[in-house]
């Protein structure tokens, strides 16, 4: 007999106890829909992480000078490219190259009357489309103008522990490219909240020329920072951009960290998957190892009128499918929704959790899910084949069952 | 007389504990074809295990059976899994329909397992579903039917795949006498008209008047074959 012919038999007996039919139900569609709301999460939060750091820090390429060091904020003259203007320029003329521009980073103090804080100094090209996001955070005050001598802007979180807000001054500390430690006074212009506190709490923008000058960097950067319209378009960029005398870094180089931490994590939900779906493989189990028990005898009255062991076997693995396939299309539904929900209003974290995460690594204080269409069918496949392959003992137990046996019911 | 189902010196024992017991011991029998017999005897006497060995649900511990011209004690469990599809109906004390399925969808459920086309099934379930006389309660499920209509259900369900041999354990035992007579009244008949051989066991004296053959089993022996006059 054709396992096909079997289906309708399967289908009739998972309506026999329908209290325990839909408890399964329940627990498979619960199941595959926490798998599906943690691997959105953890996708959203991955992808948040990356783009966050390649919109606001690394961007897609960087060249910065061969001798520099990654990770330092050293204004050494050696470390410096030197007059970086034309080569953004002639980056910028290139496809897919939305923004191209040199960018001088130091450490440094920012001070106000009553506290102070050691934070990250960039000094920008306040016209460079690479900051339109930040000139959309703006809470209050204006953006940096290029000709603005005295100007800063912070972030929120950073003016609130400074108690500064726009026009309070503070006194901002560098070390020069002879280490030797330079002050000067700045009026704060605007007020911006990212939603990403590892950004917020700590940088300070000023404009690129004041920078240099505080820094003595003359008309150095520490980078030329390059943003493409497509992440997927770095290779192709990079093999145009003439970089002699200069090191090339992409995006996946820069944010190694974080990669390899999400890479981290996403292990973990990998473990917390096979848990979860081992959990639903053995509800699956259970329901049909108690049907067999109760239906014994109507399995040996299957036998004596001719059925195989393999088809009894092919039934009862029929029911597992039947059971985690309607439990997974149900958990599809009820985990879109909740992707859905994920995608669009998201779950807000404290920010001293998102601060958790480190300075590397760009956690926003709200976080997003993504919808993962080929991670769920996936988990989809896999809790199918699983809960299918559940059945095995409880199918191989009433497969091999003597006629005799099933009929005394025992 | 064709044969049907012969048995030669079949013994089958059970052990309990340290206990060994013989249900069968030593057994021999022939069943021919078109027979309509009855196994008697007190409970423990050895019916039912004799009916299960014919049926190919057990096997001996010794002696041969062969059923037609196949002997069946030496096969693999797919290979007496065929023979029962095709060759041998079981009726049961207990009913034994599968509850989520109709009566016609039980009747079709044999022939459905051996491979029989669509249109076929149907008529054939629908024909025999007639000829019990419960046509018109095919779409019931077993709970929406009486003690007496599952056990039709059950006679109809075992003559589907037209088979040499009914076998039927106490087919009675659960009826009223009315449902019980009308039971062995339809085996009776279907007996006549279709020729297949009906083995059923039985203590019960009023079921014995339909047989035409009464084997006598006592402590797993046969202490009596006679023939008999059947109540027409």
């Amino acid at each position: 007999m054709s396992i096909a012919r079997l289906w309708h038999l399967a289908w009739r007996d998972l309506g026999r106890n329908r209290r325990r039919t839909g408890f399964t139900i329940i627990a498979v569609a619960l199941g595959m829909a926490l798998l599906m709301m943690t691997n959105a999460l953890i996708a959203g939060v991955v992808d948040d992480s990356l783009q966050n750091s390649i919109m606001l820090r690394t961007g897609h390429i960087q060249l910065r000078a061969a001798g520099a060091r990654d990770g330092e904020l050293s204004v050494r003259w050696r470390d410096l490219l030197l007059d970086p203007g034309p080569q953004a320029a002639q980056a910028a003329a290139l496809p897919h190259v939305t923004s191209a521009t040199p960018v001088l980073w130091t450490s440094g103090m920012l001070a106000s009357a009553g506290e102070s804080v050691g934070l990250q100094v960039y000094g920008i090209d306040p016209a460079a489309p690479a900051y339109d996001r930040l000139r959309a955070a703006l809470r209050r005050g204006q953006f940096l103008a290029a000709d603005m001598r005295d100007g800063v802007v912070l972030g929120e979180s950073l003016a609130d522990t400074l108690r500064v807000d726009v026009g309070g001054q503070v006194r901002l500390t560098v070390a020069d490219s002879a280490g030797v430690a330079r002050e000067a006074g700045f009026i704060v212009q605007g007020v911006f909240s990212t939603g990403i506190p590892a950004f917020d709490d700590h940088a300070v923008l000023a404009p690129l020329a004041t920078v240099q000058r505080l820094s003595d960097a003359s008309r150095r950067a520490s980078a030329i920072v390059i943003h493409l319209d497509d992440a997927r378009a770095t290779g192709e960029v990079a093999a145009a951009l003439d970089v002699t005398g200069m090191r090339l870094q992409t995006w996946e180089q820069l944010n190694q960290q974080v990669i390899q931490t999400m890479r981290s994590a996403s292990a973990f939900y990998v473990l917390l998957d096979a848990i979860v779906i081992l959990i639903v493989a053995s509800v699956i189990a259970n329901t049909l190892l108690m049907s067999i028990f109760e239906r014994l005898r109507e399995i040996g009255v299957l036998l004596a009128i001719g059925m195989r062991g393999r088809e009894v076997l092919g039934l009862m693995v029929l029911e597992a499918a039947l059971l985690g396939a309607a439990g997974i299309v149900a958990g599809l539904a009820v985990g879109g929704a909740g992707v859905a929900y994920l995608a669009t209003i998201g779950i807000s974290i404290d920010r001293s959790v998102a601060g958790v995460a480190g300075d590397a690594i760009a956690i926003s204080n709200t976080m997003y899910g993504r919808a993962v269409p080929e991670v769920f069918a996936g988990l989809a496949l896999a809790m199918l084949a699983i809960t299918t392959a559940a059945a095995g003992y409880p199918a191989w137990y009433a497969a091999r069952l003597e006629p005799v046996q099933a009929l005394r019911g025992r | 007389m064709t044969t049907t189902v012969r048995l030669e010196r079949v013994t089958r024992r059970y052990t309990i504990g340290a206990a060994e017991t013989r249900a069968l011991d030593d057994v021999s029998l022939t069943i021919g074809a078109g027979e309509f017999t009855a196994l008697v005897g007190p409970s423990g006497s050895g019916k039912t295990t004799l009916l299960q060995l014919i049926g190919c649900l057990d096997r001996p511990d010794q002696g041969v059976i062969t059923l037609g011209d196949q002997v069946v004690t030496g096969l693999s469990a797919d290979q007496r899994a065929d023979l029962r599809l095709r060759s041998i109906g079981f009726v049961f004390q207990f009913f034994a329909l599968v509850p989520v399925l109709t009566a016609f969808e039980n009747v079709e459920l044999p022939l459905l397992l051996a491979g029989v086309a669509a249109a076929e099934r149907r008529a054939r379930a629908l024909g025999l579903l007639d000829a019990v006389g419960i046509a018109d309660r095919a779409q019931h499920r077993p709970d929406q039917l009486s003690g007496g209509e599952q056990q039709r259900v059950a006679i109809a369900r075992a003559l589907a795949p037209r088979p040499l041999l009914v076998l039927a354990d106490e087919p009675t035992a659960n009826l009223d006498t009315a449902n019980g007579q009308q039971a062995m009244e339809i085996m009776q008949r279907l007996n006549r008209e279709l020729g297949t051989a009906f083995v059923f066991a039985t203590h019960d004296p009023r079921v014995m008047h339909y047989a035409r053959r009464i084997v006598e089993l006592r402590d797993g022996r046969i202490v009596a074959d006679r023939a008999a006059v059947a109540v027409a």
